[in-house]
């Protein structure tokens, strides 16, 4: 095994694998370290990629030339596109993963990348000289420190929920970064010696039931689309045939368990300090805190083909396993069903995103990138998202190239990079679609067309994905210019141009080419994203214009450039806890002070008069 | 741009002698100032008065005796600590106080800077802030009114109703948005429409009323017009209620205009008494003519005088004549005087004027003539609704002007069915003005409404 690298990665969940990927196309020597290849991109929770804005982040990540739409396109067991009825802004892809299929997937993906060189082993401490990560050193057979000394220019960490996880199964208390796997206690404390603030966040998962004791047939049935949307805009199409999901509802029976047993949540009495999510709340809370809803949503999901696990959606809770299993029972159908394992909820320590620049980099030591659920985020995407950011700009560091940082306005892993090192994290951070201010010009078709020439630029985008998109960019150009050349007929005789005929709510591109009267040029394979790219620019015209000035107000602010070592005492006027706030967080613009909490807008302008133009 | 670490002193109440007069001190070293211009040797209790002298702090003399009021920071209206020190209102005497207070280390403040520090500290908004410079300013007492119901928070309350319902609504559509699959209707499509245009015609009523409200701000002109020697002048003296204009009569005697800023119906008034208009030789009474034309034009409104006692004449009816197109009070004076001509039988006195026939003299005349004033200025600017906070501030109405455009967007999206995402554009733009008035507000705020009000997640 070697023991120099460009860029060691730390962890292999889908953080460390875009990462370790995107570093290793990018041309660098990249150390995978990670306890077992088993858990390669492994789904500990929800079985499912995507949902709204999530399905945006993966469409970015694949248009970037990243691994996770591909992989669950090869591997998905249902797919939907959420918010259809609604305008293609807000259009989302998800999916159901088969969760063991989906790892091997990625982990082979991996394992052919000839400049990836696994490590199985922990992490045990960080090596810094001055201001520069040098490498780490693994933890030695017994756990401790003092094993083997890896050397890199850059490293990587995104270890999850491992820094001191500690799970909570009513009052049992097991240190596990999952479940049955131990923490990494040393690399948690190496890192908060590093002088970086932290906190501690809660997330939490649902039982497992064993799929041969439930009556499916008994529960609605929650199909897929046919034909299914791929995420990646390499995948033609998905053949595969899908899965259901069933679906069904908690009780007042089960409410009543709830508050009879309330005590013994950890969630309730005081067991657990951990901020956990309020978009994905336990069961115990949703109870409590909305005594007023007669009864709330439950989805059983498979986890895979030829896996017995169900996982139970929307019922996570961390009570002791026979309320569990008392709670199970009283669902109705599931009166006979096995639990496989309990729910639990689980507690970990996470670095504030403040502490980082928007290449995932830290602030203080240059070389030392985060990325995932350690930065304070949840979710598979949000965590994939800041992998691959961070392995392209540890890639880069290597190489002294200038870092690729995405903006607001280009992209929502540009929105998620800024809300995070402005704002850091109170509660587990997870995208949503009201979180982007450009919304319309971030949308599912056009992903390629905003960040598939940057990715080719830094060299993540191969021929073959460069070939098709040069010309389905030929294609959406010049059937842009059709559509505002070509006059059509709309339906009460009127004569206009297409563009502008298709801002009618009622008139459809689809129509318009059916029809013969406008001769687009469509490729068979990617006939739909052609559509979708033209009828939505023509038909939003008018909103698209008005956001793109919005974006062009905000340039003023968000060029502005503050310098890292910017010396925020010494503007007289600011507040001792503005000055705190902004010396904390060091923005890069001035745009990015403006986001900060508590930063008005009197600071920003006073600051502004101190910042060169 | 003022430094803001520093300790500062001023005069706080208003310039002339008064029953009382305060000494107001902000800043980290207030205690510190305060301890050497007190007699009094204890530290002050936090927002307790104390009855103690303000002396020299070099010699110890003694100023005056004075109520010393501590308000620990961040409680104060600074957000500073802050020393206030109630003296006798003798200006002489408050600013030997502030002569201590800059000899013990605090430095003299400049115009509205206790109110930037307060603005700084987040202790008022930009509204409350504005406000405090209209109150400071203000002519009349309606004016003091509004701009003290600014400073409340009465217009900060009427937008931030607005801005909560605009806010709600951004949320139930946001939320129908990011969460489609959870089984809520967070918000029935189509009375999207209906709602927002409720919202509009509210923002509507407070932008008519602003009509009002610029009235009371900034107030308007009007002109007293009429051929020499009618009495205009005997009316502008009565009415600013001191003799500015010298009145004689020798007809002319006004060649300039004479303005004054009154109080009439608690809009401020600038009165202007004008030259006669008549065709003259006299090059400085022409041009006093000229300038009453002016006058008449950009007054708002305009009182003509005519001279009952004597024949209507062709200077008379060239006044009427000039005057016609605006609105106008018409005074018939000398009442008091044998009647060469009758208001009523006279057809060149529109139906539409307000006649008042007064002898100038008495008061009960007077009030009429303010009356009928006031009435036909209110005319020219709406409907007065006094219940209504009157919005007073330019860079408010055209920020409602704003808001009002962007709702009747987003209702006009909503009523023709278009889909949450672009009623949104227009009902975040709506947010982003309102905002610009009460305070911003953030995309995590949205967010936070959202799980507040509904069970969000599987």
């Amino acid at each position: 095994m070697a023991t120099r690298f460009d860029v060691l990665v730390v962890g292999a969940g889908h953080a460390g694998v875009e990462a370790a990927y995107a570093a290793a196309r990018l041309g660098r020597h990249v150390g995978l370290c990670t306890l077992s290849d088993t858990t390669v991109a492994h789904m500990p929770c929800n079985p499912a990629i995507g949902g709204t804005a999530k399905g945006h982040l993966v469409r970015e990540i694949d248009a970037l030339g990243g691994l996770m739409g591909r992989a669950i396109d090869a591997t998905g067991l249902q797919f939907k596109l959420l918010n259809r009825s609604r305008g293609p802004a807000v259009w989302s892809p998800r999916a159901q993963a088969d969760k063991r299929v989906y790892g091997k997937w990625v982990a082979d993906v991996l394992h052919r990348e000839s400049r990836i060189e696994w490590v199985f082993a922990r992490v045990g401490r960080l090596l810094v000289k001055g201001a520069h990560v040098v490498g780490v050193e693994l933890e030695d057979a017994a756990g401790n420190p003092g094993g083997t000394t890896l050397l890199a220019e850059a490293v990587v960490v995104t270890t999850g929920t491992f820094l001191n996880g500690l799970i909570h199964i009513g009052p049992k208390q097991v240190p596990a970064g999952r479940v049955g796997e131990p923490p990494s206690h040393h690399l948690a404390e190496s890192l908060k010696g590093l002088g970086f603030r932290w906190g501690r966040l809660k997330t939490g998962t649902p039982p497992r039931l064993d799929r041969r004791s439930i009556d499916l047939t008994r529960f609605d049935e929650a199909l897929g689309d046919d034909p299914a949307v791929p995420f990646s805009f390499m995948t033609e199409r998905i053949d595969r045939s899908q899965v259901a999901c069933h679906s069904l509802y908690t009780t007042e029976e089960v409410h009543d368990l709830v508050r009879q047993n309330i005590d013994q949540s950890p969630l309730y009495n005081g067991q657990i300090q951990g901020i956990g999510p309020r978009y994905c709340p336990s069961l115990e809370d949703k109870v409590m805190r909305f005594p007023n809803r007669e009864r709330h949503h439950v989805f059983l999901e498979p986890e895979g083909i030829g896996v017995d696990e169900i996982y139970v959606n929307g019922y996570s809770m961390s009570l002791p396993v026979n309320v569990q299993e008392a709670l199970i029972h009283a669902l109705p159908g599931l009166e006979e069903s096995v639990m496989l394992r309990p729910g639990y909820a689980v507690e970990y320590d996470f670095i504030q995103p403040t502490e980082l620049l928007r290449t995932y980099e830290t602030h203080t030591i240059a070389g030392l990138f985060l990325a995932g659920q350690i930065n304070g985020t949840s979710g598979y995407e949000e965590a994939a998202a800041q992998g691959l950011m961070a392995g392209i700009n540890a890639a880069r560091h290597v190489a002294r190239e200038t870092p690729l940082i995405l903006e607001r306005n280009d992209a929502y892993i540009g929105v998620l990079a800024d809300d995070l090192t402005t704002r850091g994290c109170l509660e587990p951070y997870r995208m949503f679609t009201s979180r982007a201010e450009h919304r319309l010009l971030l949308r599912i078709d056009n992903a390629d067309l905003r960040l598939t020439a940057t990715g080719r630029e830094i060299g993540l985008v191969g021929d073959d994905r460069w070939e098709q998109f040069v010309e389905r960019q030929q294609r959406f150009e010049s059937n842009m210019r059709c559509a505002e050349r070509t006059t059509v007929t709309v339906h009460n005789g009127e004569r206009t141009r297409a563009s502008l005929a298709l801002r009618r709510p009622d008139v459809r591109l689809e129509t318009l080419v059916g029809g013969g009267e406008l001769p687009l040029e469509l490729s068979p394979e990617h006939r739909e994203i052609d559509l979708w790219s033209v009828e939505t620019e023509c038909k939003y015209a008018g909103y698209l214009k008005r956001q793109a000035a919005t974006v062009e107000r905000a340039h003023r602010l968000e060029h502005r450039r503050i310098p890292g070592d910017f010396p925020y005492d010494s503007v007289s006027g600011l507040s001792r806890e503005v000055v705190e706030r902004l010396t904390e967080t060091r923005p890069e613009t001035l745009g990015q002070a403006s986001r900060i909490p508590g930063i008005t807008a009197a600071a920003v302008a006073l600051l502004g008069a101190r910042v060169a133009r | 741009m003022f430094a803001t670490d520093d300790t500062i002193v001023a005069i706080a109440t208003p310039p002339g002698p008064g029953g009382i007069g305060v000494v107001r001190v902000s800043g980290p070293a207030s205690v510190a100032v305060a301890r050497s211009i007190l007699r009094r040797a204890t530290p002050l209790a936090p927002r307790r008065a104390t009855l103690t002298d303000a002396v020299t702090p070099d010699s110890g003399r003694a100023i005056d005796q004075v109520v010393a009021t501590y308000f620990p920071r961040p409680g104060s209206y600074t957000g500073e600590d802050v020393i206030e020190l109630s003296g006798h209102g003798s200006p002489v005497l408050l600013r030997q106080i502030v002569s201590a207070a800059v000899v013990a280390g605090a430095r003299l403040a400049e115009p509205g800077e206790f109110t930037f520090r307060a603005y700084l500290n987040g202790r008022v908004d930009l509204v409350q802030a504005e406000a405090v410079a209209d109150l400071v300013d203000a002519v009349t007492p309606l004016q003091a009114r509004a701009a003290f119901d600014q400073l409340e928070g009465t217009i900060t309350n009427a937008v931030a109703e607005i801005d909560r319902e605009v806010f709600d609504l951004i949320a139930r559509l946001e939320a129908s948005l990011d969460f489609p699959d959870e089984g809520y209707h967070f918000v029935d499509a189509l009375s999207v429409g209906t709602e927002v245009t409720e919202l509009a015609a509210r923002v509507s009523r407070l932008l008519t009323d602003a009509g009002r409200g610029r009235l009371l701000r900034e107030g308007c002109q009007v002109a007293i017009v009429g051929k020499p020697n009618v009495g205009k002048s005997t009316l502008f003296n009565r009415l600013c209620g001191a003799p500015r204009a010298i009145v004689t009569d020798v007809s002319g005697t006004t060649r300039d205009l004479l303005t004054e800023t009154i109080d009439l119906g608690g809009i401020p008034v600038t009165l202007v008494d004008t030259a006669g208009l008549r065709e003259t030789r006299d090059s400085i009474e022409a041009e006093g003519v000229s300038r009453a034309r002016r006058a008449v034009k950009a007054a708002a409104v305009v009182v003509v005088v005519l001279d009952r006692s004597r024949p209507l004449d062709a200077e008379d009816r060239a006044v009427l004549a000039d005057t016609s197109e605006t609105r106008r009070v018409i005074v018939v004076s000398k009442c008091d005087l044998p009647a060469a001509w009758s208001a009523r039988l006279e057809p060149v006195v529109g139906g539409a004027d307000h006649v008042i026939e007064a002898c100038l003299l008495t008061d009960d005349k007077l009030l009429a003539v303010r009356d009928a004033v006031v009435s036909v200025i209110e005319e020219t600017d709406g409907e007065p609704q006094r219940d209504v906070p009157a919005v007073t501030n330019l860079r408010h109405i055209e920020l409602l002007g704003r808001v009002r455009v962007s709702l009747f967007r987003a209702a006009e999206a909503g009523r023709s069915g278009t889909t949450e995402e672009l009623v949104l554009i227009d009902l975040q733009e709506a947010r982003v003005a309102l905002e610009e008035i009460s305070g911003a507000r953030t995309p995590e705020a949205v967010l936070e409404h959202i799980f507040e009000t509904f069970c969000i997640g599987k």
